[in-house]
């Protein structure tokens, strides 16, 4: 395996993952796309150690705050979307758009 | 007392009455009158004083410096000052004490009274200034109060326009005169009169004859617009609209007096300053002349009088230009006299008739009231140089100053503008006191309308009456003020100006005495509407200088409104619209931000990537 392989491998999941992020008509499938995305990340952060820095931790530690941050991240945005169901029952972007001029 | 006492009395106390009455006493205007009395009243007794003392050194009180300039105030206390003081007093508590008669119905009597005072504060403080910096200061406030008496009854539009007439007018003079001190200034380096005058250090050593000219010029320009001269005379008549003592007092005696006395004042410069005082000498005759002539036909008591008071104050400067300080000096003085008298008695016949139309005032009984028909009498004849009232030896020591300096033209045209004069005087006195037909009497119980005039009215009059009769014997002490000879005139000299007087006379009695009550102008109606549409000058300013005025301020506007207003509200709704497009980029879609983001980093990432 190469590095040009992990690239390869991340850069599909990132499309994959921006795909879902900017074209589903469902917020949880949005949130799915955005988690995609990091794990993109994360995973070229992992190459990138692997292949060109020796010392392991320094990926590994960018990669934990990735993680802890989607956990995060995934806990705001579930709750928004239950308070969004709970008020519009519906969990579509578009006809979320009453933030504007 | 000492000097600076009593200068300070004269000067201080119409301030000191204009003060109180203006801020204490609104509700009281009995008291305001007492009060702005007593002040006149005390500058009058001081000024008397300060001139029977004598000429005292100047004093001089440090205002400010700065760099190299000293500016002073204080007192210039010579026997020109001491005796025009004196006159400008005297003429204010006639005036004033006239005017509580004349202004009792009047709800604002206070604001008019506190006015008197500030006037009367201005204008002494004006004559007795010894800065030209500082007569210039007092000169301006002199006119402001002009403006504010003038404007006196503002809700009525005539007064208010003509107020902001006069004030304009006299502002075009002011503005030479302002530029005529700086200049002064500017060579002098110090504003103090008697140096500037000094004949070794003043300013007639220092500065190239030209330069002289131009001061002596821009100077001129301000006694033009002050003096009422010909082009910018037209102001005075409108004046007439301020109430009559204010006419009396300051457009006639004292106010625009003040730019003879200014000239009076500064003399050895303008006599050092040959080329200016031709100039003067053609203007002052025109304006004598002119003003003569508009005064034939007008009917208005007061516009006669207006139109004399320019022609006359044409005749003083005529004297001073043709080189005699005397003449001009004794023909300011009688002429204040006599001409405050002629004001003071028609404003009683205006108070009396409630007209102001000469053939009016005649028919309706004026020479019932006696008295004042005397006052009339006698200013009238004064007026017109009739001996042995006051104007005809002031007018006399004219036609000799005159016929000694200058060419004969000059002397032929003061001739003639002297024979106007009696034509005019005498037709005004005609037409009042001979009218075709007198009504009779309203009330039948009243026989002598006269006594039912107040004594503060009649007291006046009476004192500017043996003022207007015997100031004529005032040459000597007059000329002795000034430190000059009066000069004596035999009976061949005093001929040509009798004979012109008499002829006057004699045509206005053939004209108004009798018969038909007509001029004989009115056989020749092209100069009766020239005459009596004041050679159409006003017309002239009003077609061309206040059209040209209004047409640039149009265009400004236009500029204004259009271009700079215009642009900037172009840029600002430019703005609106580009925002108003730009502004449904905001769409309240998160994806659609979300795009957007992914587009901008992609962009500059290429970028980044080209160009590393």
């Amino acid at each position: 395996m190469t590095l040009e392989m992990y690239l390869l491998l991340s850069a599909v999941l990132f499309c994959l993952g921006l795909f879902g992020a900017l074209a589903q008509r469902n917020l949880i499938a949005v949130l799915i796309g955005v988690e995609l995305m990091m794990n993109a990340a994360s995973l070229n952060f992992m190459a990138f150690n692997r292949f060109s820095v020796t010392d392991p931790s320094t990926g590994q530690v960018f990669v934990l705050i990735i993680i802890g941050l989607a956990a995060a991240e995934v806990a705001i945005f579930l709750s928004i979307i239950l308070n969004l169901y709970r008020q519009r029952r519906t969990i579509d972007p578009e006809s979320i758009t009453e933030l504007r001029y | 007392m000492d000097t600076t006492s009593l200068i300070l009395a004269t000067t201080f106390a119409p301030f000191v009455g204009f003060a109180v009455a203006m801020l204490f006493l609104h509700r009281s205007p009995r008291l305001a009158q007492a009060v702005v009395i007593t002040g006149a009243a005390v500058a009058l007794g001081s000024a008397v004083q300060l001139w029977l003392e004598g000429p005292v050194e100047p004093l001089r009180y440090l205002w400010f410096t700065s760099g190299a300039i000293e500016l002073h105030f204080g007192f210039l206390l010579d026997g020109l000052n001491l005796m025009f003081g004196v006159v400008v007093a005297l003429i204010t508590l006639c005036v004033i004490v006239y005017s509580v008669g004349y202004m009792a119905q009047d709800p604002s009597n206070t604001r008019y009274f506190a006015l008197l005072a500030f006037f009367e504060w201005a204008m002494l403080s004006f004559v007795y200034a010894v800065d030209l910096l500082q007569s210039f200061i007092f000169w301006e406030l002199v006119g402001l109060a002009s403006f504010f008496l003038i404007g006196f009854w503002y809700q009525k539009p005539s007064a208010a326009e003509a107020a902001r007439k006069a004030f304009l007018m006299t502002r075009i003079g002011d503005v030479g005169l302002l530029i005529g001190v700086l200049v002064v200034m500017m060579t002098a380096g110090h504003f103090d009169i008697p140096g500037l005058l000094d004949p070794e250090r003043g300013l007639i050593a220092r500065v190239a004859p030209a330069t002289l000219t131009a001061i002596t010029l821009l100077i001129f320009v301000g006694i033009v617009g002050k003096s009422a001269q010909f082009p910018l005379h037209t102001w005075l008549p409108d004046a007439m609209e301020g109430p009559t003592p204010v006419s009396a007092l300051l457009h006639s005696a004292t106010m625009v007096a003040a730019g003879v006395f200014l000239m009076a004042r500064l003399y050895p410069l303008f006599l050092a300053a040959e080329t200016t005082r031709c100039i003067i000498l053609v203007i002052a005759t025109v304006t004598a002349l002119l003003a003569a002539t508009m005064a034939m036909v007008d009917r208005d008591i007061k516009k006669v009088l207006a139109y004399s008071s320019i022609s006359q104050l044409g005749f003083m400067l005529m004297a001073l230009a043709a080189g005699s300080l005397f003449a001009g000096v004794f023909h300011l003085i009688t002429h204040a006299m006599f001409k405050a008298l002629l004001f003071l008695c028609s404003g009683l016949f205006i108070h009396h008739f409630a007209t102001n139309d000469l053939e009016q005032i005649g028919q309706a009984g004026g020479r019932r009231m006696k008295l004042t028909s005397i006052g009339l009498l006698v200013g009238g004849g004064a007026l017109a140089g009739v001996p042995p009232l006051s104007g005809f030896f002031s007018k006399e020591e004219i036609f000799a100053a005159l016929g000694h300096e200058s060419g004969t033209v000059f002397t032929i045209a003061a001739l003639a503008a002297a024979f106007l004069t009696a034509y005019y005087t005498f037709r005004m006195i005609f037409l009042i006191v001979l009218p075709a037909r007198i009504e009779p009497a309203a009330n039948s119980g009243g026989t002598d309308h006269g006594s039912a005039e107040p004594w503060t009215m009649v007291l006046p009059v009476a004192v500017l009456t043996v003022g207007a009769a015997v100031g004529g014997l005032w040459g000597h002490q007059i000329a002795a003020a000034l430190n000059l000879q009066a000069p004596t005139h035999t009976l061949g000299s005093m001929l040509p100006a009798l004979g012109v007087v008499v002829l006057g006379i004699a045509l206005a009695w053939v004209d108004f005495g009798r018969g038909e009550r007509v001029g004989f102008l009115s056989r020749l109606p092209a100069l009766q509407t020239l005459f009596s549409n004041g050679w159409y000058i006003d017309t002239f300013y009003r077609a061309v200088f206040v059209r040209l005025t209004n047409w640039l301020a149009s265009l400004l506007h236009g500029v204004e409104v259009k271009g700079l207003d215009g642009g900037f509200d172009q840029v600002g709704f430019g703005i609106l619209r580009s925002a108003d497009g730009s502004r449904s980029l905001q769409s309240g879609w998160v994806q659609f931000y979300g795009g957007c983001i992914v587009l901008v980093v992609g962009a500059i990432a290429v970028y980044v990537g080209m160009g590393g």
